[in-house]
């Protein structure tokens, strides 16, 4: 599970600092921009130069000029060393001392600032002070549990804070007000500004060497039991989950996302996304390992070396190329901060659609899918690796460099079937899937045709509904690709989609007619019907009916008969030039009229009288063939008949002429009763055809919506003929009876009683005698509320006519004129409108006085 | 270093061998596996809804206990695990790994599972999908038991009983806390029995709790639309 993340370099060599002296060790050391200073243990401080260089190879190399070394006056060692730039400073530890020298000449400052009882001390890069000319550092002083905070100014230094803590601290980290503390027992967060403390976690510093290294604002790493790097926040919480060193770590720094640490015998990185190990450097007596402003500094006693890290993008392709897919996601995610947006976004792009890729070649497809999806990957990259899916118009090339090392299906899945099979069917997927998103703008052509190309191989029924619905399949490149799979119905609709329309129906043509094979539709001829209906070129209807219409009438006439209804906007068939162009077809011609006559239900003689003319060839033609009635003659005279008697337009005297002397006798009845011959209609039914149900169904029908009049005249008729003395016999005096009896109120009963023989007995007749007289008397009862009703209406109206005359007006000689003030003395008298009666002559006075103001324009003379 | 910032923590505590990292894994993965011993501990980030959620996996080892109240500060849910077949890990809940929590929010949820009910429960080993089954078949024997395996030491109301001493432990109301029988759980990461149903449920209590915090975050947002607001009606009054 390793990566490259960091290379090993010497910057220092052993040669530079201390030649061949066996007992000089490296104690401190502290980097600054290019500065190296280094404190050995012979109470020397050493300055270098670092230039960093690549050698011929690329590799990175160091090359450190030597600037200055000084012996601080003292037989201890350097214990530590720390930069403060911005005051040109070096604060130095040695012999439980801190002095501040001079950044260049390594000379201790003039004024001889001094910090005594120190054990060791940390600088606080995040202080809450923002003074810029003064570092401030926590210091374990050598009195017992006592931290001390200070300012270190250019000359001076200043105790800002002492506190005291409940065990003995042995290391320290500050950030703002917080300091870090490896205690006797354990580690505690300690607020200076406060004194509110916080513990973290158990940790026995005497058994091991505890280790406080702040990583960030308000976070620290920490040595922890069981060797475990663990992360604390000043809140003394854990955001991240601990990382696992070996027991024996001497340092550890963090070089985002990585924490380094230092053991006897290695250096170890962990990623700190995913808490995983993830190189290994083998590094024999590692002495001190730290970083400074992102550089990872190492020391063995003898020697310097920088860990140099690669670049994020080498270790994630570094990591793609080993098809670790989920790390290099993770390290790329991680790296989102620390890299420019546009940058990052490009570069992550690309790293998902290799993740894709390496998971599409594990045939992981969802995985590939959704990252192919997150990285906006260019679709014709992925069909790029199917041969020949690409249309040959396809202006497409692979990016470059290649986002895979496949070079197409075959290589990927090494020819095996199965897998090529899936791949197939995960491309199907995933097509139809963008198709209609804007993953597909700007090659929609490629994408549709190579989904169509998949679909035809493939057999998939979804090949239709490409085809049918909105498409961007190209004609040029599809058309043989359908063919060579026999999908001739598909690259019907292919030609219909492109607006050949021709080329399509003599293609499915051929199919029906078993030039071709392909069996998709069971049904093509109706579909062929069907597609012609809808069309809206006249001119391909005229070319294909002849051929729909010889394969089979029935169906083939639907081309004009089922046209859509919008139909007569984009104009419309002539209905004479079908009549003309369907004369040859027996079947299909009658079929057509229906649809004309009762369909569209159109008022023309000229169609009515050609159906009745045909159905009545029909007829006569079935009828010469055979003798026994066929259930075809039936029918076809059931229609005949249905059409003369539902049908008032047709030349009655046309037909008749062809009817009269064939023995269609009922059809002959309906004819004249079409001309209101009924005399001869009913002698036909009753004398030739003696068919008196259908005689007086005659009489009904005739008199549909005619008045009663009229009925009772055609029942007198009838009767007539069936009581007709010259020609008596017991049948016909049957159906008289029987018709009196069923139809009593038709009748007028005077005139049958009239005609009744004397013979008959009442027994016979009684239902139509019943029947007669309660129709008489239901026409008496009836014409009697009619009159009551009426009567009533009468004096509703005269009431309303009172109502608006108003009430009667009382005159007596006792009553006076409103006007004169004298009584009345004549029955004359003007009514005003007020109500209120006066004498003509005031009135007439009163409006001969004031011509301008008449106040009563309508005078009412009452009497 | 992960880019979302979790709106509440949620602990898994338990002696080591439990399987609180199975538990985790059965739930995130959707997959049962063979772990090793976590070291130190792991956490995962949940989605749900529009709230990141991190669930810690403790290290059930003792040598890792010190760093348990760590883990606990500030989290809004516990979740004690304990194993079904083993009445110490029971035990030890209480002992041991109570006095974690003194750390964890005022407001905590506790919740208790027994683990490995598939061991002694045919209804939880049942659980299992056939197709799971399948691929799960050579870790630990196609058959699955006709009689319960093993004998189960910790009954429900084991559990029940722990859950009320710790709610006088913790000092919390009764009435003001979930009902033991909502939190007491017995569950397999192996089948997956009740895995889910503890989770979301434990989610589902500690989202009330994101909400008031949030809510008391910006009330202590000063509004300056209101405050002009009461400054013209003072206004109004001198004038």
């Amino acid at each position: 599970m390793s990566v490259k993340a960091f290379e090993l370099v010497l910057a220092v060599e052993r040669e530079l600092l201390m030649g061949d002296k066996p007992r000089i060790n490296i104690e401190c050391i502290e980097c600054c921009g290019k500065n190296i200073y280094i404190g050995t243990n012979d109470c020397f401080l050493h300055h270098f130069l670092l230039e960093e260089k690549s050698s011929s190879k690329g590799n990175p190399a160091f090359a450190a000029q030597k600037q200055l070394q000084r012996h601080l006056g003292l037989k201890k060692p350097v214990n530590e060393l720390k930069a403060a730039s911005a005051l040109n400073r070096l604060i130095v530890l040695c012999d439980n001392t801190i002095m501040v020298v001079n950044m260049l000449n390594l000379e201790p400052v003039p004024s001889g600032a001094k910090i005594k009882g120190v054990v060791t001390f940390t600088v606080n890069e995040n202080p809450v002070n923002g003074d810029p000319f003064c570092v401030e550092i926590g210091v374990i002083s050598v009195k017992k549990r006592t931290i001390q905070i200070y300012m270190v100014y250019e000359d001076r230094v200043q105790i800002v804070k002492e506190l005291s803590t409940p065990e003995q601290p042995s290391a320290i980290g500050l950030d703002g007000y917080f300091l870090c503390l490896a205690l006797t027992t354990q580690y505690i967060i300690l607020n200076y500004n406060t004194g509110a403390s916080q513990d973290l976690f158990p940790y026995d510093s005497e058994e091991r060497k505890p280790i406080v290294k702040r990583i960030g604002r308000e976070e620290f790493l920490l040595a922890a039991p069981g060797g475990l790097g663990m992360f604390a926040t000043a809140a003394g919480i854990s955001q991240r989950a601990p990382v696992r060193w070996s027991e024996n770590v001497i340092g550890a720094a963090v070089c985002f996302p990585y924490v380094v640490a230092l053991d006897e015998g290695f250096i170890t990185v962990h990623s700190m996304l995913d808490q995983q190990l993830k190189q290994t450097l083998s590094f024999r007596d590692g002495h001190i390992l730290q970083d400074f402003e992102g550089k990872v500094v190492l020391t063995t006693t003898k020697a310097v070396y920088v860990l140099v890290p690669l670049p994020l993008e080498r270790q994630i392709q570094d990591l793609l190329a080993s098809h670790r897919v989920e790390e290099a996601l993770v390290l790329a995610e991680g790296a989102r901060r620390n890299i420019p947006k546009d940058k990052f976004q490009v570069m992550y792009r690309r790293i998902l659609q290799q993740a894709g890729f390496i998971q599409f070649g594990r045939l992981q497809f969802s995985e590939a899918k959704e990252h192919f999806r997150k990285g906006h990957l260019d679709v014709r990259e992925l069909i790029s690796l199917y041969p020949l899916l690409l249309p040959t118009t396809s202006t497409f090339t692979r990016s470059h460099p290649p986002l895979h090392e496949f070079a197409d299906l075959n290589h990927l899945t090494q020819g095996d079937q199965k897998k090529i099979l899936k791949c197939k069917r995960f491309l199907i997927s995933y097509l139809s899937e963008i198709r209609s998103t804007e993953v597909a703008n700007g090659y929609r052509d490629d994408v549709d045709t190579a989904l169509l190309k998949l679909y035809a191989e493939a057999n998939h029924e979804s090949l239709l509904d490409l085809l049918v619905s909105e498409n961007a399949c190209v004609l040029m490149d599809s058309v043989p690709w359908l063919e060579k799979h026999k999908k001739f119905f598909a690259l019907g609709l292919l030609y219909h989609y492109n607006g050949q329309d021709d080329a399509a129906v003599q293609l499915w043509m051929q199919i029906v007619n078993g030039e071709l094979h392909d069996d998709t539709r069971a049904d093509l001829y109706e579909y062929i019907v069907d597609f012609l209906t809808f069309s809206s070129k006249q001119d391909l209807i005229w070319k294909y009916a002849d051929w729909a219409l010889q394969k089979n009438e029935k169906v083939g006439v639907q081309i004009f008969t089922k046209r859509p209804e919008d139909e007569e906007k984009k104009g419309k068939l002539n209905p004479d030039n079908v009549i003309k162009y369907l004369h040859k077809y027996s079947q299909a011609i009658i079929l057509y009229l229906e649809h004309l006559v009762f369909e569209k239900n159109i008022q023309k003689e000229k169609f009515h009288s050609h159906l009745a003319a045909l159905y009545l060839d029909r007829v006569l033609q079935l009828h010469s063939q055979s003798e026994t009635p066929s259930e075809e003659l039936s029918s076809s005279r059931t229609k005949l008949q249905n059409l003369l008697q539902k049908s008032n337009l047709y030349r009655v005297q046309l037909l008749l002429g062809k009817i009269k002397d064939t023995d269609l006798k009922f059809e002959c009845a309906i004819l004249y009763g079409k001309l209101e011959e009924y005399d001869k209609a009913l002698h036909i039914l009753v004398h030739q055809l003696k068919d008196f149900q259908a005689a007086e169904r005659y009489c009904l029908w005739a008199s549909e919506d005619k008045d009663p009049s009229y009925r009772q005249r055609l029942f007198h008729m009838l009767l007539a003929l069936y009581m007709d003395p010259s020609i008596s016999n017991d049948a016909l005096v049957m159906a008289a009876v029987d018709l009196l009896n069923r139809h009593a109120e038709v009748f007028d009963a005077v005139r049958v009683l009239r005609l009744v023989p004397e013979s008959w007995s009442v027994q016979l007749l009684c239902p139509f005698l019943s029947g007669a007289i309660r129709e008489s008397m239901h026409s008496k009862r009836m014409s009697q509320v009619a009159l009551g009703l009426a009567r009533s209406e009468n004096i509703i109206h005269k009431h309303e006519k009172m109502k608006s005359k108003g009430g009667p007006i009382f005159l007596s000689e006792k009553k006076g004129c409103q006007l004169c003030h004298n009584t009345f003395s004549e029955p004359e008298f003007v009514f005003h409108p007020s109500g209120i009666p006066i004498h003509t002559h005031c009135a007439a006075k009163r409006n001969r006085e004031s011509p301008s103001r008449r106040q009563y324009p309508n005078v009412n003379n009452h009497t | 270093a992960k880019m979302k910032k979790p709106d509440v923590k949620l602990v898994i505590l338990g002696d080591m061998n439990v399987g609180k990292t199975s538990l985790l894994h059965r739930y995130i993965e959707r997959k049962f596996k063979d772990t090793i011993s976590t070291v130190g501990g792991a956490f995962f980030l949940k989605q749900w809804g529009p709230y990141n959620i991190s669930i810690w996996d403790t290290a059930g080892r003792e040598q890792f206990h010190g760093l348990g109240s760590m883990y606990c500060r500030g989290a809004a849910a516990v979740i004690l695990t304990y194993d079904v077949t083993n009445w110490q890990s029971l035990v030890e809940l209480e002992q041991r790994f109570l006095s974690l929590t003194d750390t964890a929010n005022s407001d905590c949820i506790f919740a208790i599972v027994g683990n490995k009910a598939d061991l002694t429960n045919l209804k939880a080993a049942a659980a299992e999908t056939g197709e799971e089954r399948e691929s799960n078949g050579n870790l630990a024997g196609a058959q699955f038991p006709a009689s319960p395996k093993m004998h189960k030491q910790v009954q429900p109301e084991d559990a029940v009983a722990l859950y009320h001493r710790i709610l006088r432990y913790k000092m919390l109301e009764e009435k003001c806390s979930p009902p033991a029988e909502a939190m007491c759980f017995e569950t397999s990461a192996k089948t997956g029995y009740n895995v889910d149903l503890l989770f979301e449920r434990v989610f589902d209590m500690v989202v009330p709790g994101i909400l008031k915090k949030k809510t008391e975050a910006m009330s202590n947002t000063v509004d300056l639309e209101d405050c002009s607001d009461m400054q013209r009606t003072k206004l109004g009054c001198c004038g």
